[in-house]
């Protein structure tokens, strides 16, 4: 059964499309990975999804139920994390937890049992007396999930929950989502953090410009650049590599710089590696390593959308 | 329920947050300690008047100004007699005396340094009252001289002044007058928090979260209202009965009435501040444009100083300030017992808060999210 059914959706900001004929499915009990540089549709239909947007054509169903025919039931089947914390910091993190679960209807001790249960999910029963202003980053993220869950949702939308946190709470949250899953929870989940989706998801769907261009479970995803290899070259100071000259060399399909790793993106079938060496020589850029790696999402990314999922 | 739900957030973030209970309670309370203490002359009804000093000149033949010196004493005024020595005038120019009389079979003339003076006024009123009975009693002489002792002796005719107050007891002292327009004041500054009702929300993503949830824009927008309404019901309540114990102030014997008016104009203030912040793209916008509506009204309400019969323009202005028709309808009730008074303000406040409120809600309509 699937928890998610979006068809032929579309959104409009002026002349700007920003989602365009986009149809999706999502089954119970996936954990479902959009992955989409900024400004790829993502959010807009994510807010759609939750209710914040209104689309200007097209369906969503969450739970086999129309959400605009049907608002109040699929809003009770949801769950929505958004990317910025959603959480008052003048209520402690008890408060903040009971307000929005009381918004679904709870009550009395069933209230405060899933309250309870919640900040227990996330590992902040000890500070339910706490107002958030005294909390860390992943401690107020964490919160902001729980606010999410207390009324257990059929379907979350987690929209970068790890974002500006520590490693350890970052695996907490990971853990988390996992366990979420475990329980019956049907999560999707978005990330500029490929290695996340890579870790948690089981399936994955790549958005650009408001099209869904690749979807699939990972190895699928591998599958579609079976042609193409990864070369990751040291250099010793990236100030002077030239993108679009190395592009120019035949083979080279994408090609993107992290810090003193070149990463280039080229086709299988053309022996080019003498010619991106010699490159790099006749710009004086002095080089410390090559290495050639299996592909994994991020290069099935930058050779589908030719950008980097952090890119801005 | 959900309306319940998000008005007691409201409620409870407005008692908790010290900016705010010090700005509703603690502001008002001060301004009235302040403003009462140091305007308390302007709202004083009685004027003391030292003694008067006034020289004379007698020529007439009769007693009757002598008569008149004897009746003054009693009121404070002596009379001294001019020397040959002294120039009256002078005397009167130099200050060293209030005023000089000469009194001649001619009539009597008064000089005094400045005639609008207290004690100029003073001096004429006494002397007109004698020249009137004076005159009265040259009528009686012409017309039948026996009746004339009858005349002056019946009743109580030694006062040549009688002042009479009107309801000498029901004027509002600085404290009660500064209790009434601080907190017609207080209560518009409730459109400042108001405005920031959705805003906040906005800003803070949690709209995004409450939209997300099975609740309607409209029990947002109701639960906000209310909430705020109450928050900002409950401070007047708490204004009133600190002024009234601290300050004495007084509320007259309406209270419910009052309160009724006080708590429409709560419901304008809080329109007022939904409205303009959905009208604005800015969310620093609207506390600006409050801000200074506030302060426009505030000043030309007669909340710093008490504005008597404007006229012209000024009064064109002044009328267009809410808080006008707040503080005049309040006096009424409370001084005057005029319950009609009531009616113009309720009916502004009401109607106001129906424009806003109305804006308010067909820009939620339209607009996506909150």
């Amino acid at each position: 059964m699937n928890v998610l059914e979006i068809k032929n959706l579309t959104k409009k900001f002026a002349d700007f499309i920003a989602v365009d004929n986009m149809s999706l499915s999502v089954a119970e009990g996936e954990i479902f990975g959009f992955l989409g540089a900024n400004g790829a549709g993502k959010s807009t239909t994510i807010n759609m999804i939750a209710g914040l947007l209104r689309s200007n054509d097209g369906a969503i169903s969450i739970l086999g139920k129309n959400t605009a025919k049907h608002s109040r039931f699929t809003k009770m089947n949801l769950g929505m994390v958004p990317q910025d914390l959603a959480i008052y910091e003048d209520m402690t993190a008890y408060e903040n937890v009971k307000f929005f679960a009381g918004l679904y209807g709870l009550r009395g001790a069933e209230l405060h049992d899933r309250v309870v249960e919640a900040l227990e999910f996330v590992g902040l029963q000890d500070k339910h007396k706490s107002y958030p202003n005294s909390f860390s980053g992943g401690m107020k993220r964490r919160l902001n999930i729980a606010c999410a869950i207390a009324h257990r949702p059929k379907l979350i939308i987690m929209d970068e929950p790890t974002v500006g946190i520590d490693p350890q709470s970052r695996n907490y949250i990971l853990t988390s989502v996992k366990k979420l899953n475990e329980m019956g929870c049907t999560i999707i989940y978005t990330s500029h953090y490929m290695e996340e989706v890579e870790e948690i998801c089981s399936r994955i769907a790549i958005i650009d410009h408001g099209k869904i261009i690749a979807e699939g479970t990972k190895e699928q995803l591998k599958s579609i650049i079976t042609n193409t290899k990864d070369l990751w070259i040291e250099v010793k100071t990236s100030e002077k590599v030239n993108i679009q000259s190395i592009k120019e060399i035949p083979g080279v399909e994408a090609v993107s710089v992290d810090e003193n790793f070149i990463k280039i993106n080229s086709d299988t079938g053309v022996n080019n590696l003498n010619k991106i060496i010699e490159h790099f020589i006749n710009s004086q850029i002095e080089i410390r390593s090559v290495q050639e790696k299996a592909p994994n999402l991020e290069t099935v990314f930058l050779t589908l959308t030719g950008r980097n999922l952090r890119d801005q | 329920m959900n309306i319940l739900n998000i008005a007691w957030k409201g409620i409870k973030k407005d008692f908790r947050d010290t900016k705010t209970l010090f700005f509703m309670l603690a502001f008002p309370i001060i301004l009235i300690l302040v403003l009462g203490t140091a305007l308390s002359n302007t709202f004083t009804t009685s004027l003391p008047v030292d003694d008067l000093h006034v020289l004379y000149k007698d020529i007439t033949k009769g007693g009757s100004f002598q008569q008149f010196i004897t009746v003054a004493e009693r009121s404070g005024i002596h009379f001294k007699k001019v020397t040959d020595k002294m120039d009256g005038k002078r005397e009167v120019k130099q200050s060293t005396y209030d005023g000089y009389v000469e009194v001649t079979e001619k009539g009597v003339q008064l000089y005094v340094n400045n005639s609008n003076s207290i004690k100029g006024n003073i001096l004429q009123g006494m002397l007109s009252a004698y020249v009137d009975k004076y005159n009265i009693a040259s009528e009686i002489m012409k017309a039948d001289p026996e009746k004339l002792v009858a005349a002056f002796t019946t009743g109580d005719q030694r006062d040549f002044i009688k002042e009479t107050s009107l309801n000498p007891n029901k004027q509002p002292g600085s404290m009660d007058y500064y209790a009434i327009v601080i907190t017609t004041m207080i209560v518009l500054y409730g459109a400042m928090s108001a405005s920031s009702l959705i805003v906040s929300e906005r800003v803070r993503r949690t709209a995004d979260r409450l939209i997300a949830a099975p609740v309607r824009k409209s029990e947002i927008f109701i639960g906000k209202v209310l909430g705020s309404l109450v928050s900002n019901g409950l401070s007047v309540i708490l204004v009133i009965l600190f002024s009234k114990l601290l300050f004495n102030a007084n509320w007259g014997n309406h209270l419910g009435l009052v309160f009724i008016v006080l708590l429409t104009e709560v419901v304008l203030a809080v329109s007022i501040g939904i409205g303009v912040s959905f009208l604005t793209k800015t969310n620093t916008a609207p506390q600006v444009i409050i801000m200074l509506f506030i302060q426009l009204s505030s000043f030309f309400g007669g909340a710093y100083f008490k504005i008597e019969n404007p006229e012209g323009i000024f009064k064109f202005i002044t009328d267009l300030s809410p808080l006008t028709w707040m503080n005049s309808a309040m006096t009424k009730i409370i001084y005057a017992n005029d319950f009609a008074a009531a009616i113009p303000a309720i009916s502004i406040n009401l109607i106001g808060a129906f424009l806003f409120l109305l804006v308010a809600i067909i820009s939620l309509q339209r607009r996506e999210g909150l």
